[in-house]
């Protein structure tokens, strides 16, 4: 069994995932934060129950794309784009908050901090138990 | 990598921004050129503009540096009636650059510029943490 298919490994992947897929989204927001009539976008929080491949555990099939479950076409593989996103316009008719995505930037990359903290710490208790620590 | 189109996507604000500050440069420094002839039009002011385009090779919505359009206000007109390029009232006329205008552009500017070098920054540290794994 590969160490990427251990349930906290597979999670915390997913997470990472999720911050770099979000990071980009950001970036384009802050490049854009002068274009008129651009509106920013961001990604739903991540929810692992949902995004969690199922591994061994009982699931219901999936038979439609319409299910529950299944991400929808136009976001991300994956991850939902957050359609409930509230912004102000300026006269130019653009959205953007260059403070608001400096905030979320710099909580995106700390939140990505801890995921690989807990992985790295996940590698070194699987040395511990190895006996090699 | 994704992290690497992060920083593309950043760099296309900068890049942006940038030209956006040299047509500014280029309406400060041309504030008071005045016309070669009496006839003539004096140096009219230049706007830039930005436009949102789908980069594929990025799958992201990236900024160039749009059109340059000109500013179509009245130019500014003093009573010099030595100067070289005077008409026959005595009146020059004076680009339609107000500096002021301008300078507060340039902050503008450089508030945006800013902020994608921030987010270099922010996407460099992550990349670091990511390698710092294969430390541990």
């Amino acid at each position: 069994m590969p160490i990427s298919d251990m349930p906290i490994f597979s999670m915390l992947r997913t997470k990472m995932l999720w911050h770099q897929e979000r990071q980009r989204l950001l970036a384009e927001n802050v490049a854009n934060a002068d274009t008129p009539k651009f509106t920013p976008r961001d990604l739903v929080p991540l929810n692992l129950d949902q995004t969690r491949a199922p591994q061994g555990s009982v699931t219901l099939v999936r038979t439609n794309p319409g299910h529950i479950g299944d991400s929808p076409g136009g976001g991300p593989p994956g991850f939902r784009l957050d359609r409930k996103l509230d912004f102000e316009s300026r006269p130019s008719g653009n959205a953007v908050g260059l403070e608001d995505e400096m905030l979320k930037v710099a909580s995106n990359a700390m939140d990505y901090q801890a995921a690989t903290a807990l992985y790295t710490r996940g590698l070194a208790l699987i040395k511990t138990a190895l006996g090699r620590g | 990598m994704d992290f690497l189109k992060t920083i593309a996507i950043a760099a296309s604000g900068l890049r942006a921004q940038s030209g956006r500050m040299r047509v500014l440069s280029e309406n400060i420094a041309n504030a008071d050129s005045t016309a070669p002839r009496p006839d003539a039009d004096p140096f009219r002011r230049r706007i830039p503009t930005f436009s949102t385009s789908f980069d594929r090779a990025l799958d992201a919505r990236v900024v160039a540096l749009g059109k340059i359009k000109t500013d179509s206000s009245q130019f500014r007109v003093k009573y010099e009636p030595g100067h070289p390029s005077a008409d026959a009232n005595g009146n020059v006329k004076y680009p339609n650059v107000n500096p002021l205008i301008e300078m507060s552009d340039m902050r503008d500017a450089q508030r945006s510029y800013e902020a994608n070098v921030n987010v270099i920054g922010v996407t460099r540290r992550m990349i670091q943490r990511t390698l710092d794994i294969l430390k541990a």
